[in-house]
């Protein structure tokens, strides 16, 4: 019997060809979607789940009174040592980094690495396995280093590589060999060694070298930069751990941070998807419903197509009962008939995965598990997918094609069952306004990611490029980082070059509280100190407001210049009454003096806003991590490789590892690019889905309509008149749809665009613009199935009854 | 005179021989005359009146139509001259089952851009004349076989055209409601419609002026 009905649902499939392939080409697309975002959605969940204790590993995240205070993924350096020194009993161990990034060498390799400097419970607190090594050695002895896999492939070729050195140079200008004491098999994405994406570190280095990079010891409670893990004891509590912390804070925290600090230890499990408030759970959240409701739409095509090609089956219907055929057996049938559909998408789809994975992957910058990578028990997933879509697709056509009245049918009365019109356009429309809601988002994520490269920035990023120099953090070091910039300013190719801590990729090193001269210390306002030399302005070409810049007659110590937020910050009337007024920062005896004003420019993400600023000059401050080149318009090509060659010269043994200010912008705004990338591919999706279904729908029409188009020709109906009369068909439901898809596109990127300070005002246009998009390509598709229809001589159409 | 074929051929290539459709037919109709073609099947009949009906084209020949010469004109051009000339009215009805009688009616004067209120007045008064204005609401499927004929003899007059094309328009009736209509077309006639039909029937060709006899696509004479 159930033999019987599949083999009768595979035939009826392969008879009509075309409507099987709409319907699976749009179950396919929508199914394949699907096991990408559920993949990537899996993968998200997995990081950090793999650590070994997972469910005891927790993250200890500040929060600050004021954000400008310091970073949340950082707190005092003693802090998780001292728990686990004075609460053996609820903290079990724990881990605490710094890092850095300097130049590694081997051989002829000068290459930029991110290095954490951290405690030897790495190897042993987490379950990170290594290859080569011991691991309750390798992390003991100063000048030691364990390197990853990829790292000992990259510099030597070969894995097994403990024994042998390599060179690390130091911020001092100085450099020397690390002996490699371990070799990391391939680590799993975590939070612990790649903590967010300016800290993908490769290479582990004890803590007991911090001095050697000129770091704040991790004993100091003056060093807040440290990020630190704590693994509970099993069974102990949070709130026991939490009054721990607040205990030993409130007795060892400095003046200043005491008060102003929180700290709060969150899971490891968790903390990947709540970090940088959310970004991470918000994309999953987003990417999940896009795929649900892009499946949807493709089962919505299944029922509407189901229904509407009844038209065929009347017959074998009535027959069916007639013979004996209960309404079950009827309904079973056409069940079936759904249930290989969407079984043989979803075989395609899994097909597809190995291919459209990387595909996936690039779109949103991130890896795509494989197949193999899966739990065996992710194979009842597809199984369960099928009976759901299956029933989900079937269900309805089976019952209301089931229902159809026995002789009527046989006697060939009935061309088709009783439509339910309404609830067919209801779901059209639900198609429509689904593709334009998302298609109306990617409009708008769009404008919003341009606007980030814009002209709003505040500066000029054309033509720049920037390069980390390697460092020697000394009054000598500068002078030397000067004459540098010079030659490199000097060639014919650059128009301005800068030496700077900084460059506007969100990334500052401190944020000093600066309080007027004179006041008391508590009305301090948490600054982003920028720390450059006197071409900063010029080369990125950021407005002076008022007074002057540093100038390179060196006599500029003491002198910083504020932006104008930082003038309105600090409560000056203007910009021209902030000069020459007197500044300080505390426990800092130097009283600095303003010298001018700039105007604001974005520094990091627009989602902050723009801060408070404050310039200070790197001929006193003397740390820099960057030149930034200004090029002259031409062949950029040519420019970079000439200082290429003149970098390799300058500074032996470190390399021009340079990246383009919009580069370095695509890094900060990732988030937002991939977010970009994912609303062009979900948008390219349900435009595909939502016009396969009126590609079928207007189809479907056409074949139930060939008589009425044959008369309405022979009483002069023109192809125009024709083509509208099946347009007329899908115009109320677009323009239904756009009128109900707009205003939740309007709330949800309304509320998308708020999460930025700075965006992107929302006007008409984008709205109707995707309106009109979709609009016209319905017509289109419309318009080009129906003129072969409308173009036909009305006499043959007439003739075939 | 309101129309003239000219040595008009037609014909189907099937490989390499042609069929002849239509063979040297040469007709010429005044205005006010009432013509039955007959024939047996296959003889051309239903081809000759699409020919007439500028419906179907043909491969040789000449057409003039009132002032116009057919065969000269571009698709537009030739609906154009039919939308305003002729109405059709076949065996099937060929009503449009999704509308009303009154709807049906109703079309042919949209596709001629009348204003809403010109046809109201039209149909009304083809409905009445028709005695149908109690069916207006009604769909083709809920009327009779000989109603429904009603109808399309309704709508191909609405536009008032100069001839009517009627390809067995008796076929699917009984013999009472077929003479219904052959009165109706006798009336229609004296009227001054130029009516030309595909007739089977000896009996309905007595009701015209004159008769055509096809036999494989030649006009017997």
């Amino acid at each position: 019997m159930i033999k019987n009905y599949f083999k009768t649902a595979w035939r009826n499939i392969a008879k009509h060809p075309f409507y099987a392939m709409v319907n699976m080409i749009g179950l396919f697309a929508g199914i394949a979607f699907s096991f990408l975002i559920g993949a990537y959605v899996w993968g998200e969940l997995q990081v950090n789940k793999h650590l070994k204790n997972a469910n005891n590993q927790y993250f200890l995240k500040s929060e600050w009174k004021d954000p400008n205070m310091g970073n949340d993924i950082t707190t005092f350096g003693p802090l998780a040592k001292t728990l686990k020194d004075d609460y053996p009993g609820i903290v079990k161990n724990y881990y605490r980094w710094d890092g850095i990034t300097s130049v590694v060498s081997k051989g002829d390799k000068h290459l930029r690495e991110g290095i954490q400097l951290g405690d030897s419970t790495l190897l042993s607190m987490y379950g990170f396995e290594l290859l080569h090594g011991n691991a309750a050695t390798a992390l003991v002895n100063p000048f030691s280093v364990v390197i990853t896999k990829k790292m000992a492939v990259k510099y030597f070729g070969k894995t097994d590589v403990v024994g042998e050195t390599i060179n690390i140079q130091s911020f001092t200008g100085a450099s020397r060999d690390f002996a490699i004491t371990g070799v990391l098999n391939e680590i799993v994405a975590n939070s612990v060694t790649h903590l967010n994406a300016s800290n993908q570190n490769v290479l582990f280095i004890p803590t007991n070298t911090y001095e050697y990079f000129g770091r704040m010891s991790f004993d100091l409670w003056s060093n807040i930069y440290t990020p630190s893990y704590i693994e509970l004891q099993p069974g102990a509590s949070i709130a026991g751990l939490n009054n721990a912390i607040k205990k030993i804070i409130h007795e060892n925290a400095p003046d200043g941070f005491r008060g102003n600090i929180e700290i709060d230890a969150i899971p490891l499990s968790e903390y990947y998807l709540q970090q940088g408030g959310g970004v991470v759970k918000r994309m999953l959240y987003t990417l999940s419903f896009v795929g649900l409701f892009i499946l949807l739409m493709a089962v919505v095509n299944f029922i509407n197509i189901a229904i509407s090609s009844s038209g065929h089956r009347m017959k074998e219907i009535g027959l069916r009962k007639v013979l004996g055929g209960l309404r079950s057996q009827v309904i079973f049938q056409f069940l079936a008939e759904s249930f290989i559909s969407v079984a043989l998408a979803t075989a395609m789809a899994l097909l597809a995965y190995p291919l459209s994975a990387p595909v996936f992957s690039v779109i949103i910058g991130k890896n795509i598990p494989t197949l193999t990578s899966f739990p065996l028990y992710f194979m009842l997933i597809p199984i369960t997918l099928v009976f759901v879509l299956g029933l989900l697709a079937g269900l309805y056509p089976a019952f209301v094609l089931s229902s159809v009245n026995t002789v009527n049918s046989l006697k060939g009365k009935l061309k088709t069952v009783k439509e339910n019109i309404l609830l067919r356009k209801t779901l059209v429309g639900f198609q429509f306004a689904i593709a334009l809601l998302v298609l109306i988002s990617a409009t708008i994520v769009t404008k919003q990611v341009s606007y980030f490269f814009g002209k709003n920035l505040g500066y000029n990023k054309e033509y720049i490029v920037s390069s980390q120099v390697p460092r020697d953090w000394s009054p000598a070091g500068v002078r030397k980082m000067e004459t540098i910039r010079n030659e490199f300013a000097a060639m014919p190719q650059v128009s301005s070059v800068t030496l700077s801590y900084e460059i506007p990729n969100g990334n500052n090193g401190s944020q000093p509280p600066v309080y007027k001269a004179g006041s008391d210390s508590i009305q301090a306002i948490a600054m982003q100190a920028l720390v450059t030399d006197e071409n900063y302005l010029n080369t990125y070409q950021i407005k002076l407001k008022h007074g002057a810049f540093f100038d390179s007659r060196k006599l500029d110590s003491g002198k910083v210049v504020l932006n104008e937020n930082a003038v309105t910050a600090l409560g000056y009337k203007d910009a021209s009454a902030a000069i020459g007024q007197q500044l300080r920062i505390p426990r800092d005896p130097t009283v600095f003096v303003v010298k001018g004003v700039t105007a604001d420019f974005n520094f990091g993400s627009m989602q902050q806003g723009i801060k408070p600023m404050i310039f200070f000059n790197v001929t006193s401050a003397v740390i820099h991590r960057y030149l930034s080149f200004k090029l002259k318009p031409g062949n950029v090509n040519e420019s970079i490789e000439a200082i290429q060659k003149k970098w390799a010269a300058l500074m032996p043994g470190s390399s021009f590892e340079y990246s383009f200010m919009d580069d370095t912008l695509k890094k900060l705004y990732a988030t937002e690019m991939q977010l970009k990338k994912a609303a062009y591919a979900a948008a390219i999706l349900s435009l595909i889905i939502v016009l396969l279904g009126i590609l079928g729908l207007v189809s479907l029409s056409i074949h139930k309509r060939v008589k009425e188009i044959g008369i309405r020709k022979i009483l002069g109906a023109s192809v125009h008149n024709i083509i509208m009369l099946f347009v007329k068909d899908f115009a109320l439901v677009v323009t239904l749809a756009a009128m109900v898809a707009c205003p939740v596109a309007y709330w949800i990127m309304n509320k998308w665009l708020n999460n930025y300070a700075s965006h992107i005002t929302l006007s008409a246009a984008p709205f109707l613009l995707a309106a009109l998009a979709l609009g016209m390509l319905t017509l289109l598709l419309i318009g080009l199935q129906t003129v072969k229809t409308a173009i036909e001589n009305p006499v043959k159409s007439l003739r075939t009854e | 005179m309101l129309l003239n074929l000219k040595k008009i051929f037609k014909w189907v290539a099937v490989g390499g021989n042609r069929t002849f459709l239509l063979k040297d037919i040469n007709l010429e109709v005044q205005e006010g005359e009432f013509i039955s073609i007959m024939g047996p099947s296959g003889s051309g009949k239903s081809t000759l009146l699409n020919v007439i009906g500028m419906l179907d084209g043909f491969d040789e020949g000449e057409y003039h139509f009132l002032h116009e010469s057919v065969h000269k004109l571009k698709e537009r051009q030739r609906a154009q001259l039919y939308k305003q000339y002729i109405g059709f009215v076949f065996q099937q009805y060929h009503l449009i089952d999704e509308l009303t009688v009154y709807e049906n009616i109703e079309t042919p004067l949209i596709y001629q851009d009348l204003k809403s209120s010109e046809r109201k007045a039209m149909v009304a008064d083809i409905l009445d004349r028709f005695n149908i204005v109690g069916k207006k609401d009604l769909f083709p499927a809920q009327l009779s076989g000989g109603q429904q004929q009603l109808v399309g003899i309704a709508r191909a007059l609405i536009a008032k055209p100069k001839l009517l094309l009627a390809d067995e328009p008796t076929g699917n009736l009984n013999s009472k409601q077929g003479e219904e209509i052959m009165n109706l077309f006798k009336e229609l006639n004296k009227e001054g419609v130029t009516i030309i039909q595909v007739t089977h029937s000896e009996k309905n060709a007595t009701y015209s002026s004159r008769i055509i006899n096809l036999l494989d696509g030649r006009v017997e004479l």
